[in-house]
């Protein structure tokens, strides 16, 4: 009889964690798109933010591009480093130990906090570098930010090539570059994409490492790589944090996690298409 | 001709690599380098046992043992809440579902995981905090416990996905012996999945006080920020959020800076040694 009961409340327990699960998601989603697609139109996206206190008018077409380039930036600093780390440890790696001390330091880097990233990025690239507060300092932090996850998922990606095409390839007296480049790589293309596109929605997303390294409240569509930006994030949290307009703010943040979704769904859309190949 | 290349190339790979692990100790060394000027100030133990954050006020006033414990309450209530939550959908997903609507999950799971912290603060702002205003009429329904709440959202996706891994390959183990002896599904999944993967579910928490301590946006939009003792239902402030606030105020190289910068070291290495627990706890579940 007991048991019967502690198999009830058990069941009892999963059902009701995976409503919460699905009512947290519903009600985030609602919750945004519900409250912010009034705001939504084309001045909104394609306008400069105006009005006194600034924000409080107008649109937020420089923080969509901000945000869009801090996201190239990071993407290609994080995917160089990444990419040839993850290539070593798998194909040049011979002694476990170095392997292991790699895998140690990628997980620090990874638990890292982004607020310490950003004063990090503010010592080292802003005050030092003579950088100042810029796209380029803002990508380069991001990308600090989200090489571990890179690294981890890549070398996923590498390891699970099948052993035997690699070892033919190298019976055949094929050289190890050219078997990476000719073979492996284009092998896992897509998949490694789709795990940078992923890494770059994350970037767009963080605010704390920019607050001390890129944005700006107001500046125009940047021209170059030292101009400071405005980003979607950091813009938000100004609306929010300061009270300046909270039709606005949800205009932003839906505009936010529209773009994000799309970058979720083509990252999506790549681990597919790599699926139905094999 | 081949063999150049062949050279060439693997120094450049070992090169990036030795530059991006070089890139942690970077981070080490600047932090310290900063905060070592504050810690000739004032030293190291008093600076976390202390009870008074006063910038402007002499260096004695400068510490931050309430800040440290804001920032670890907020996270415990966080995983307290975000646990039996995790757990049992990582039960449903990794025991009672099918491949498809699995796929379904994690992809929602993804996402929402994805969803920047900002953006839940806002929310969190907007909605939790106002909730406690209006329904509980507390005097500011910026709290721990909002905190709290919020953290748990954000963390339930990493403590789901390191769940749901490890119950799926021990599921896929035992269950034909299960079903071959007649017990009950939910019975097996207490006696044996559950038990089983108690490591995978240690790690999930761990990384989760990880995350909840380092977050920054969403926390310092919904506590309040004022550094006193933090109790559940009163105002506190973190670590993060002290940095993030203040950081743009203090006059740079004065005594206010480094101590941000002080008080960041001692939260970078509170992360480090949960990071490297975190590794520990990993490699003893795939052996």
């Amino acid at each position: 009889m007991s048991e019967k009961i502690k198999d009830s409340i058990f069941k009892i327990w999963l059902t009701m964690s995976t409503l919460v699960l699905f009512i947290i998601v519903v009600y985030i989603f609602g919750y945004i798109f519900k409250n912010g697609f009034d705001s939504i139109n084309l001045e909104f996206i394609f306008g400069n933010p105006k009005g006194m206190p600034l924000g409080s008018e107008g649109g937020v077409f420089p923080a969509i591009i901000g945000s869009l380039l801090l996201m190239v930036i990071a993407c290609i600093f994080a995917s160089i480093l990444a990419i040839s780390t993850a290539i070593y440890t798998v194909f040049y790696c011979n002694v476990k130990k170095i392997e292991n001390i790699v895998h140690l330091i990628i997980q620090c880097m990874a638990g890292v906090p982004s607020i310490v990233l950003g004063l990090f990025g503010y010592t080292l690239l802003v005050m030092y570098l003579k950088l100042g507060r810029s796209l380029l300092s803002g990508g380069i932090t991001l990308g600090i930010m989200i090489f571990p996850y890179i690294q981890v998922r890549v070398e996923k990606i590498l390891r699970e090539v099948d052993k035997s095409i690699i070892e033919s390839s190298y019976a055949l007296g094929v050289s190890k570059v050219y078997t990476i480049f000719k073979l492996i790589l284009p092998l896992c293309k897509s998949d490694i994409i789709s795990t940078i596109t992923l890494a770059g929605g994350f970037a767009m997303g963080a605010a704390a490492p920019i607050v001390l390294t890129a944005a700006v409240i107001f500046a125009p569509v940047p021209r170059s790589l030292s101009s400071p930006v405005m980003a979607l994030p950091f813009h938000l949290y100004i609306l929010t944090g300061e009270g300046i307009s909270l039709e606005k703010s949800y205009g932003t943040a839906l505009i936010l996690i529209v773009i994000l979704l799309i970058i979720n769904f083509i990252s999506m859309l790549l681990g597919m298409k790599r699926k139905e190949h094999n | 001709m081949k063999n150049i290349g062949e050279k060439i190339f693997s120094t450049v790979i070992k090169l990036l690599t030795l530059f991006s692990l070089l890139i942690l100790i970077f981070i080490v060394i600047f932090i310290f380098k900063e905060s070592f000027i504050f810690f000739r100030e004032v030293p190291i133990l008093k600076f976390i046992t202390g009870r008074t954050w006063n910038p402007l006020g002499d260096p004695n006033k400068l510490s931050i043992f309430p800040i440290i414990l804001g920032t670890i309450y907020v996270s415990l209530i966080g995983i307290l809440i975000a646990l039996p939550i995790g757990v049992g959908s990582a039960i449903v997903l990794s025991n009672y579902t099918g491949e498809r609507f699995k796929r379904y999950v994690r992809g929602i799971i993804d996402i929402l995981a994805g969803i920047p912290s900002v953006v839940y603060g806002f929310i969190g702002l907007l909605v939790l905090v106002k909730f406690f205003e209006v329904r509980f009429s507390f005097p500011s329904g910026e709290s721990v416990l909002a905190g709290g709440i919020l953290i748990s959202i954000m963390i339930l996706p990493y403590i789901i996905s390191t769940c749901s891994e490890s119950m799926e390959k021990v599921y896929k183990e035992y269950y034909q012996y299960s079903s071959a002896l007649g017990v009950s599904k939910s019975y097996m999944i207490r006696k044996i999945v559950i038990p089983e993967s108690r490591r995978a579910i240690l790690a999930g928490v761990v990384l989760a006080l990880g995350r909840g301590m380092g977050e920054t946006m969403a926390v310092m939009m919904v506590i309040g920020n004022a550094p006193i003792m933090p109790k559940l239902l009163k105002k506190c402030q973190t670590i993060p959020s002290l940095i993030a606030l203040e950081m743009g105020m203090a006059e740079v190289g004065s005594l206010h800076y480094h101590g941000l910068f002080a008080s960041g070291f001692i939260l970078m290495i509170i992360l480090l040694l949960i990071n490297i627990i975190l590794y520990f706890i990993r490699k003893s579940i795939d052996v």
